[in-house]
C-alpha cells in the first residue's frame, strides 16, 4: 500500500456501535448507542464524558476487554480492516501491545504487586516473541529512558514507587512494541496537577516521535481539550460531537460541549464566569426518546423530543465535525448557527464573597507542628508534616489551603478537628487550645468543628437512611428529641437542595447520586450547627457539570450561616470561585497569603506559579493555532 | 531480611511462652493421676487406701519440690525429649506412646492435607477461570452442598456404601492382624488399603474449605486491573491464568494451608474414632480420660510448638512470595 494512501485510511473504525449490560436480574442496559467514529494514523483523540457516560465501555470495547455481562448486540469495529470482535482469538493476541496497546488509570491496581517492573515488561517480549518480528528494537532500558525513569527501578515492585512513577512506567511499557494506537483511560485521574504536567508532556512527546495515535479517555476537560487534536464528547451512552478541539472550543457547538466548557474557566483570569448545566444525565435504565440532552438544555424544542436526531456533518478548516443536535442545520440550511444563541446554556453560578479580614475570628492557629515519626530497623527519621503554619478562619468567610498531594493540608485539617494532636503549637477556638481537650470537652468541641469528606462514596454508613445520618449529630450534640429531630432534618436537607425532604429522608446512599450523597454529607455537617467546617477536597470526585452545583451550596451556607470554612483543596479555580483568602502550603510550610485575587492574579512565590502552569489551559495552548474560533465557524458558512 | 529476622524472634518469644504454659496449666488443674490409677484398679465402688495412692505417687515419681525447680527440671528433660514416663501406660514412656501413634496420623492426615490443598486450590482456579460457565457452577454449587453435611456422616456414608455393602475396603483400622508390623512392602500395601476410606473422607471436606476460597479470591484477581492489562498485553492464557490472576490469589489460601499443616500433629479425633485408627487423637482422647498428665502435657507441646513452626514458616513463605509483606513490615 502506498505511503500517502495510508496516512488518509483509518486505522480505527467504530461503525454503528451498541452495547447493552445484560443481566438475569433486570432489564438490559444499553450503555453504548449507535457510536461510530475514526481513528486516524498519528491522531490524537480525546474521549471526555461524565461518569456513566460510557467512556470507559467503549474503551474496554477498542481493546476488547468486556466484562462478561457486556453484550455487543451490533456494529462492527475494524482495526485496519480486520474486525476485532470476529477475529480468532490467537489473532486478537497477537494483535494486543504489538497493534493496540493501553494506559490504565492511575490506580495501584493496574501493575502486578508481586512481580518487579523488568518480569512485567518482559513478559510482553515473551509473549510476543517472533510475532512482532522488526518491530521489537526497543529495550526495557530504552523505553525507562524515554520516560525518564532511572533502570534502577526495573528491579522495584510496584508498591515501592510512588503513583506518578508507576504511571510513567505504564506508559513506557505501552510504547515497547511501538504499536499504533494506544487506548489511554483517565490516566492522570488521582495524580496531583504538577505530577500530572510532566505526565502529559512526555505523553506528547513520545506520540510525536514515534508517531502512534491515541485515545485518550478522561472526564477532565481541560486535560482533553488542551492535548487532543480532535475531541469526541458522550453523553449517555451516545457521541454528541466529534470535532476539532479548536473547534469545540469555537463557543458554536453541541449545547452539551458548551455546558461543560462553561464549568471549565483559567483560575488566572481578572475576570472568571463559571455556568453548569443544571440536572443530572438520564438513567441508562431510561434514556428519554430523542435528544438525552433535552431535559437538561435551554435550548430544547419540540424537534429535540422527536425519535430521530439527525447528525449534522460540517467541514470546517480544522477538520470534519459531527454533531448530533437539531440546532445545527441540514444539507439546505445554515450549518452552523449563531454563536449568541449558546449564551443562555446552562446557569451562571452564583457565589458571594466576604471582604478580606471581616468577620470574628473563630479559630486562630499559630506555629503549629506536626512531625511524624517512623523507625526503620534502627534508624529514626523524622517527617515534619507541618513546619510554623499560623493563620485565622473568621466567621462567614472561607479560607482555602491549597497544594500538591503530600504538602501537609490534610494533616492541617485533620489537627483542627481534633482527630490529631499537634507536635507543637497551637490551635485555639473560643479561647481553648484544641490541642489540650480530653474526651468530654473534645467531644463538645466536635460539635462546633465538622468535615466534609472527599469521597461522599465512602462517607456514608451504606446500611443507613439519609434521615438517619443527619439526624445523628442532632441527637448526640445539639440535644434534639422526637419531632424536634424531624423537623430539623427536613429543614436542613431543604437548606442544602434536597427537595422535597420527605423524598430523601428515607433513602439509602447508594439510591443516590455522587452529587446527592455529597449534598447529604454537608447536611450532615451543618445538623451540628458547627462554627468550623473543614472541607477536605469535597468535589474532587464528582463530576464537572456538579462541581459547580456543590461549590454554590457550599459557598451559600457558610455565607448565610455564619460559619468559617477551611477549605481544602488542589483545585486552583474551585478555590479561586469559593474562597476569599487562599494559603499555599507546600513541603509543610506556608509559602504564600493573601486574597484569592492576589494570589492568583498577582502571584509571587516560585511554587504557586508552578502550580498555576500546570493547569491545562485549552484557550492558551491553541492561541497559534492558525483556525482561530470565529474564522472556522464564518468560513464553515461560507 | 530485617522482616525475616523479626519474624524468627517472635517465633522464639511464642515458643518459650507456649513451653511455659504448656508445664503451668495442668499444674493448676484439680484431680489426682495416683488416685484415679488405684480407682481404676481397684473398681469405682471400692474404697481407696492412702496408703495405695502413696505408694502409687512415689512409684509415679510425683514431685514435690518447688515449682521453680520443677520448671527447670521440665526445661532440662525437653531439651533431652525426655517427657517422662505415662501414668496410663504404664511402664511405657510418654516418647515410646507418641513414636506408636504420631506416624499413623502424620502420613494419614498429612498427605490428605496436602492433596486436598493442591486439588482443592487446582478446581478452585479453574472455576474461577471459567467462571459462570458450568464447570463453575458444578464445582461451587457441590462443594457449597458438601460442606453441609456434616463431616462424620459423610464419613459413615463411606463405611456404609464402600465398606459394608461393597467390601472394598475394611471398616477400620491402620492394618489387619495377619501382617506383622515391619518396612516390608507387604505392611505398607496393607496400610494405604486400610487409610483408603479415611483419606478419602477426609479429602472430600478437606479441600472443600480451599476451592471456595480460591475461586472467590480468584474471581476478584481476575476482574483487578493487572489482570486485565496482562490480557490486553497479550500474555498467553496460561501465563495471565497462573503469574497474574492465581499468583496473587494463591496468598491468603497459603497461609491458612501452612497453618492447618501444623495441626495435622494433634491428629482428627472423629476420623480416628470412626475409623477406630491407633493416631494422636485417640490417644489424646484417652490420656484425658485417664488424667494421664505426662503423655497430655506432652501431646499438647508438639501440638503448639508444630502450629507455631508452621505459622513462622508460613510468614517466611508469604514474605518470600509477596514482596507487600516484607516492606510493610520493616
Amino acid at each position: 500500500m502506498p505511503a500517502a494512501n495510508s496516512i488518509d485510511e483509518p486505522i480505527l473504525t467504530v461503525k454503528d456501535l451498541n452495547i447493552s449490560f445484560v443481566s438475569k436480574y433486570r432489564d438490559d442496559r444499553q450503555v453504548i448507542r449507535n457510536v461510530g467514529f475514526e481513528i486516524r494514523p498519528g491522531e490524537f483523540v480525546g474521549l471526555l464524558g461524565e461518569s456513566g457516560s460510557g467512556k470507559s465501555t467503549l474503551g474496554n470495547a477498542i481493546l476488547n476487554l468486556l466484562t462478561p455481562t457486556a453484550r455487543v448486540t451490533s456494529g462492527e469495529l475494524l482495526y485496519r480492516g480486520r474486525n476485532l470482535f470476529t477475529i480468532p482469538a490467537e489473532d486478537l493476541r497477537i494483535l494486543r501491545w504489538s497493534e493496540i496497546s493501553t494506559v490504565f488509570q492511575s490506580s495501584m491496581a493496574s501493575l502486578n504487586p508481586v512481580m518487579t517492573v523488568r518480569a512485567q515488561m518482559e513478559d510482553v517480549f515473551a509473549a510476543h516473541r517472533g510475532a512482532s518480528g522488526a518491530k521489537r528494537e526497543m529495550t526495557v532500558e530504552k523505553s525507562l529512558d524515554l520516560v525518564s525513569i532511572d533502570h534502577k527501578y526495573l528491579d522495584f515492585y510496584p508498591h515501592q514507587l510512588s503513583g506518578g512513577m508507576k504511571q510513567r512506567v505504564a506508559l513506557a511499557m505501552s510504547v515497547l512494541l511501538s504499536p499504533d494506537l494506544i487506548v489511554f483511560d483517565e490516566p492522570t485521574t488521582g495524580l496531583d496537577v504538577v505530577v500530572q504536567k510532566s505526565i502529559l508532556s512526555r505523553l506528547k512527546t513520545l506520540q510525536e516521535s514515534m508517531k502512534f495515535a491515541v485515545l485518550f479517555i478522561s472526564h477532565d476537560l481541560g486535560t482533553v481539550m488542551e492535548m487532543a487534536d480532535r475531541v469526541m464528547i458522550m453523553y449517555a451512552g451516545e457521541v454528541v460531537e466529534n470535532s476539532p478541539a479548536a473547534d469545540a472550543l469555537s463557543g458554536v457547538a453541541h449545547p452539551y460541549t458548551i455546558g461543560l466548557l462553561g464549568s471549565y474557566a483559567d483560575p488566572r483570569d481578572a475576570e472568571i464566569n463559571i455556568r453548569y448545566i443544571p440536572g443530572r444525565p438520564p438513567s441508562l435504565d431510561s434514556v428519554p426518546v430523542g435528544c438525552a440532552f433535552a431535559d437538561r438544555c435551554g435550548l430544547a424544542t419540540q424537534e429535540c423530543r422527536e425519535p430521530k436526531i439527525p447528525t449534522a456533518e460540517i467541514d470546517s478548516p480544522a477538520g470534519h465535525r459531527s454533531i448530533k443536535c437539531v440546532l445545527f442545520g441540514s444539507e439546505t440550511s445554515d450549518p452552523l448557527p449563531a454563536p449568541t444563541i449558546f449564551d443562555e446554556v446552562g446557569q451562571q453560578i452564583d457565589v458571594h464573597h466576604a471582604a478580606l479580614g471581616a468577620g470574628e475570628v473563630v479559630c486562630r492557629v499559630e506555629d503549629l507542628n506536626k512531625t511524624y515519626s517512623t523507625r526503620k530497623g534502627l534508624k529514626h527519621t523524622e517527617n515534619h508534616a507541618v513546619i510554623g503554619v499560623g493563620f485565622e478562619l473568621r466567621k462567614g468567610s472561607v479560607t482555602a489551603l491549597v497544594g500538591q498531594s503530600g504538602s501537609g493540608k490534610t494533616t492541617i485539617g485533620r489537627i483542627l478537628t481534633g482527630v490529631e494532636k499537634p507536635s507543637s503549637g497551637t490551635v485555639t477556638v473560643a479561647g481553648v487550645d484544641v490541642g489540650s481537650l480530653k474526651r468530654r470537652t473534645l467531644r463538645n468541641y466536635r460539635s462546633k468543628v465538622q468535615l466534609i469528606f472527599q469521597d461522599p462514596f465512602q462517607a456514608l454508613n451504606p446500611a443507613s437512611s439519609v434521615g438517619y445520618a443527619i439526624s445523628r449529630p442532632l441527637v448526640n450534640h445539639r440535644k434534639l428529641r422526637g419531632s424536634e429531630v424531624r423537623e430539623e432534618v427536613d429543614r436542613i436537607l431543604g437548606q442544602v437542595g434536597l427537595t422535597p425532604p420527605s423524598e430523601y429522608r428515607d433513602r439509602l446512599p447508594h439510591e443516590l447520586s455522587g452529587g446527592q450523597r455529597q449534598r447529604v454529607v454537608i447536611a450532615r455537617a451543618l445538623a451540628a450547627q458547627p462554627e468550623i467546617i473543614v472541607a477536605d477536597e469535597p468535589i474532587s470526585m464528582l463530576d464537572v457539570s456538579i462541581r459547580a452545583e456543590i461549590l454554590q451550596v457550599l459557598n451559600e451556607l457558610t455565607r448565610s450561616n455564619g460559619i468559617a470554612m477551611l477549605y481544602i483543596t488542589h483545585d486552583l479555580l474551585s478555590a479561586r470561585l469559593i474562597a476569599d483568602e487562599i494559603l499555599v502550603l507546600h513541603e509543610g510550610k506556608i509559602v504564600e497569603t493573601g486574597s484569592t485575587n492576589q494570589v492568583l492574579t498577582q502571584t509571587r512565590h516560585d511554587y504557586t506559579k508552578l502550580l498555576l502552569s500546570s493547569i491545562p489551559n485549552p484557550w492558551q495552548s491553541r492561541r497559534n493555532v492558525p483556525s482561530i474560533p470565529a474564522a472556522s465557524s464564518t468560513s464553515a458558512r461560507a | 531480611m530485617l522482616y525475616f529476622l523479626r519474624k524468627t524472634g517472635l517465633f522464639v518469644l511464642t515458643l518459650w511462652a507456649a513451653v511455659t504454659l504448656n508445664f503451668l496449666i495442668p499444674r493448676l488443674q484439680p484431680g489426682d493421676p495416683a488416685e484415679a490409677i488405684v480407682q481404676k484398679l481397684a473398681g469405682q465402688a471400692q474404697q481407696v487406701d492412702p496408703e495405695q495412692i502413696r505408694a502409687i505417687r512415689l512409684m509415679l515419681g510425683v514431685p514435690d519440690t518447688s515449682l521453680w525447680n520443677q520448671y527447670w527440671d521440665y526445661l532440662n528433660a525437653l531439651v533431652h525429649g525426655n517427657f517422662g514416663l505415662s501414668y496410663g501406660y504404664f511402664p511405657y514412656s510418654v516418647t515410646h506412646m507418641i513414636a506408636e501413634a504420631l506416624p499413623y496420623t502424620l502420613t494419614l492426615v498429612g498427605v490428605t492435607q496436602i492433596i486436598a490443598f493442591v486439588a482443592g486450590t487446582g478446581l478452585g482456579a479453574w472455576a474461577a477461570w471459567r467462571r459462570n460457565t458450568k464447570i463453575d457452577s458444578f464445582i461451587s454449587l457441590g462443594s457449597t452442598f458438601l460442606s453441609t453435611l456434616p463431616f462424620f456422616w459423610i464419613a459413615l456414608m463411606l463405611i456404609y456404601v464402600l465398606a459394608n455393602t461393597l467390601h472394598w475396603f475394611p471398616e477400620g483400622g491402620a492394618y489387619s492382624g495377619e501382617i506383622v508390623p515391619a518396612f516390608s512392602s507387604g505392611f505398607v500395601a496393607d496400610l494405604a488399603y486400610h487409610a483408603v476410606l479415611p483419606a478419602l473422607a477426609l479429602l472430600i471436606t478437606g479441600s472443600i474449605g480451599w476451592i471456595l476460597g480460591m475461586r472467590n479470591n480468584m474471581v476478584q484477581s481476575l476482574g483487578s486491573d493487572y489482570t486485565r492489562l496482562a490480557v490486553a498485553k497479550g500474555l498467553k492464557e496460561r501465563r495471565v491464568a497462573w503469574t497474574y490472576a492465581a499468583r496473587i490469589a494463591l496468598l491468603p489460601n497459603f497461609t491458612g494451608f501452612a497453618i492447618s499443616l501444623g495441626g495435622v500433629f494433634g491428629g482428627t479425633l472423629i476420623v480416628e474414632q470412626i475409623f477406630s485408627y491407633p493416631g494422636m487423637g485417640k490417644l489424646m482422647y484417652d490420656a484425658i480420660g485417664n488424667r494421664d498428665f505426662p503423655l497430655l502435657q506432652a501431646i499438647f507441646l508438639i501440638t503448639t510448638v508444630a502450629v507455631l513452626l508452621a505459622n513462622f514458616l508460613a510468614d517466611v513463605l508469604v514474605g518470600v512470595l509477596d514482596p507487600r509483606v516484607r516492606r510493610q513490615s520493616s
